[in-house]
């Protein structure tokens, strides 16, 4: 098993279908990261929900 | 509730399997270690694939997509079928888990479908000479990324919850119907599109120099679709559960999840 170019520039151009196939590759990652990032955020912000909704029912049970 | 599981014993694994607060804290001690594969798995497939990997004779390097377009197509499909059996043990069941997994099999489906699109409409130009051609199996994927938006949609344009998601799994088992259609496509039409690379009943019709590479992109496409369903279904399980003690617990930080 060898590496099968001889340089980055070749790796990058792959003889002219470059474009093509790092174009899929950045394409692919970039959905990918927002497959993982997407439900992180929205987990976060559900707890943060959580506790702003207990902050403020001890509020309104202290005032009251 | 009490009055079920105490009823049979045998059940018990049943009820478990459906509850929220198992499930969140079993993905807990999961998502970890299949993180760390899929990550592991991904990344050495991809350097692999796309830098050791023999050329293939007629189509060069731009024959390098298939590492990323057969798994994101692999999944597109097989996340059909999870979606559609969670949908149904919802409609049989009335599990809630089982609806919140559906429902977040949808947008991990349609994201892969439009990858499995994407990176073949790419492959297609310098290969077919063209990034589009209404092939039997092009349509027949596009119909699937469309039954997913449509299980999406559907989740919203109900008022009540209940309505939103029995209508999504009627949508997702009806769609089923185009499963075998996909598969199928490049065997009765025969026209663009290559036959299939692997079959489950013949040895593959690849080098193995370049089929272990694809091998291990399909593992750790595997591994990348269960992490994204876990975290997808894990919000939604925050979102509905919202109200439940365990869950106010985690929002204060603390582990009694």
């Amino acid at each position: 098993m060898n590496f099968q170019f001889q340089s980055l520039e070749q790796l990058l151009a792959m003889d002219g279908h470059g474009p093509f196939v790092w174009t899929a590759v950045i394409v692919s990652v970039a959905v990918m990261l927002w497959l993982v990032i997407k439900p992180l955020a929205e987990s976060r912000t559900a707890l943060k929900e959580v506790t702003r909704d207990i902050a403020r029912a001890a509020n309104s049970q202290g005032g009251g | 509730m009490n009055w079920l599981t105490n009823w049979s014993p045998s059940w018990q694994w049943f009820h478990r399997l459906g509850s929220p607060r198992w499930f969140y804290q079993t993905t807990d001690r999961w998502l970890p270690w299949l993180s760390l594969m899929s990550l592991a798995l991904l990344s050495t497939g991809l350097v692999w694939g796309l830098g050791f990997a023999p050329q293939d004779a007629k189509q060069g390097n731009s024959f390098r997509i298939i590492y990323l377009h057969v798994p994101v197509s692999f999944l597109a499909l097989a996340g059909y079928y999870i979606m559609a059996i969670a949908g149904a043990i919802g409609l049989i069941w009335k599990m809630k888990l089982s609806y919140m997994l559906m429902k977040s099999a949808a947008p991990v489906g349609a994201a892969l479908t439009f990858l499995a699109l994407f990176t073949g409409a790419i492959w297609g130009k310098p290969t077919w000479g063209t990034y589009w051609v209404w092939d039997a199996r092009v349509t027949s994927m596009l119909i699937l990324l469309f039954l997913y938006l449509g299980v999406l949609a559907l989740q919203y344009a109900f008022h009540s919850n209940e309505a939103g998601n029995k209508a999504s799994a009627i949508l997702a088992l009806v769609g089923t119907a185009n499963i075998p259609i996909i598969y199928k496509s490049v065997d009765w039409w025969y026209t663009l599109h290559q036959p299939a690379t692997i079959k489950l009943t013949s040895a593959p019709s690849m080098h193995p120099d370049m089929f272990a590479p694809l091998l291990v992109m399909i593992l750790g496409f595997y591994c990348f679709y269960t992490v994204t369903l876990f975290l997808f279904t894990r919000a939604e399980i925050l979102r509905r559960e919202r109200k439940s003690s365990w869950v106010k617990e985690l929002a204060l930080g603390g582990s009694a999840v």
